[in-house]
């Protein structure tokens, strides 16, 4: 049976367990009584009413489209992926669900995007300001390793891996920007696995070009210690302008070849 | 504002529990609408942007798995999310700490310590009443809990952070605790 005081303090780590300052070990205790006794819940659901109001004073901040088209992805929902508006391409889900499909297909798609001359309407003057670029960088057996879209206007750039490359036990795969003729440009690390989001500094942003390539290199975990690359290049790629349209006519580029008239 | 407020929560309570019963389009919406301040709590904790997606990825997970059991009677729908994602975000927090010893906080979000004048305007009665339990206690143990509220750290971390021994954070947050159930409950 409890005593007064051992209730007090039982009551006490449902507050601290609420507030979160438990270690991993006494938060897992706290989490199997919760799920087993009906009485920790209770005690943990008074803690929650008293303590979360605090959470009202948190800045609301937008996550990124992609993260719904995930969600979208990871769940199987059959209901197409609408709850965020499409307007511009970084905020089109359907790119964004595409580039997380991955596979060979991103790649080829990416290049003609990217490669392929405009038939109609006629090119637009290169004067007007490219809000995205593209970059697929492959490995060297010729397989995309990871596509990278650049959005200018926001200072980043979203890497997503398409074919996970293999990496020797502690070893992390680094991303550099390679202006022509000069030395490559910490941009980040990148994961094998899931899309990363990278902040571009002024200084890497100056840099993006045409004429630029990025690169991916095999470092420590916590990045080139050197500042260069200190590990094997196993991928590469140039980089391109994006069309700034609905991700349905990227996608469409890659069977048909056609565009439909900028809106 | 009362009354939007209100209506707005109603409106997630019923949202989440047509989730419950697999509505996509609701399930959906509920994203729409909660999505951006669940964001904010997992920035707020993690402090890195890749991190926080993929919580917040994992959090809709599991409010997709676990909307059946959501019940309006016990807490609403936005309490319920935000507790679930400070949970999920204490857990990265946990996991990562056991990865990196070390623990180099990258700080590439700027995150305010106090609410904007507007967020603060927007606030319920029930945050009023908090922040006025709050406010009696001593300053060093107010910003130890608020502090351990939206980091998420351990008495551990707040200690070291706060260059006071561990046994001194202890007492600091346990008094606190006990004072504010005192302050709330009368």
């Amino acid at each position: 049976m409890n005593t007064p005081a051992d209730e007090g303090n039982h009551n006490l780590r449902y507050a601290e367990y609420v507030l979160g300052v438990l270690d991993a070990d006494a938060r897992a205790e706290v989490a199997h009584e919760v799920r087993t006794s009906s009485e920790a819940a209770t005690a943990v659901a008074l803690w929650q009413r008293r303590l979360q109001p605090l959470a009202e004073e948190i800045t609301e901040a937008t996550p990124a489209p992609y993260v719904w088209a995930r969600i979208h992805d990871a769940l199987q929902l059959d209901a197409p992926p609408q709850a965020v508006p499409r307007k511009r391409l970084w905020d089109n889900l359907a790119l964004w669900h595409w580039l997380g499909l991955g596979a060979s297909a991103v790649a080829v798609a990416l290049l003609l995007v990217v490669a392929l001359p405009r038939r109609t309407p006629p090119p637009l003057p290169t004067t007007t300001a490219v809000a995205y670029m593209a970059s697929t960088i492959k490995q060297d057996n010729g397989t995309t390793g990871w596509t990278a879209t650049m959005d200018l206007q926001h200072a980043r750039m979203v890497v997503v891996p398409a074919a996970p490359a293999t990496l020797a036990q502690g070893r992390a795969p680094e991303l550099w920007l390679i202006p022509a003729g000069q030395k490559p440009i910490a941009v980040g690390m990148i994961s094998r696995d899931q899309p990363t989001t990278l902040a571009l500094a002024p200084a890497l942003l100056a840099q993006l070009g045409p004429t630029a390539a990025l690169a991916v290199s095999v470092e420590p975990p916590g990045g080139s210690p050197t500042g260069q690359p200190t590990g094997p290049v196993i991928a590469k790629g140039a980089i391109g302008a994006a069309p700034e349209t609905g991700g349905d006519k990227v996608a469409g580029n890659a069977r048909k070849s056609t565009e439909r008239p900028r809106v | 504002m009362a009354v939007t407020r209100t209506a707005e929560h109603e409106e997630l309570n019923r949202l989440l529990q047509q989730a419950g019963r697999s509505d996509q389009q609701a399930f959906a919406e509920l994203y729409r609408r909660t999505s951006s301040k669940l964001f904010g709590v997992c920035l707020r904790m993690l402090h890195d942007r890749g991190a926080a997606e993929e919580v917040l990825q994992e959090i809709y997970i599991t409010v997709w798995n676990r909307a059946a059991s959501f019940d309006a009677a016990k807490a609403s729908a936005i309490t319920w999310l935000t507790t679930l994602s400070r949970n999920k975000a204490i857990d990265r927090l946990r996991q990562r700490r056991e990865e990196l010893p070390d623990d180099p906080r990258t700080l590439d979000e700027a995150v305010d310590e106090q609410p904007s004048p507007a967020a603060q305007a927007q606030t319920s009665q029930e945050h009023r009443r908090l922040t006025d339990c709050l406010d009696a206690l001593e300053p060093q143990q107010r910003s130890s809990v608020r502090e351990a509220f939206f980091s998420g750290a351990t008495y551990n971390e707040l200690a070291t952070r706060c260059q006071v021994p561990l046994g001194t954070m202890k007492s600091w947050i346990r008094r606190s605790l006990m004072q504010l159930r005192t302050c709330l409950d009368s």
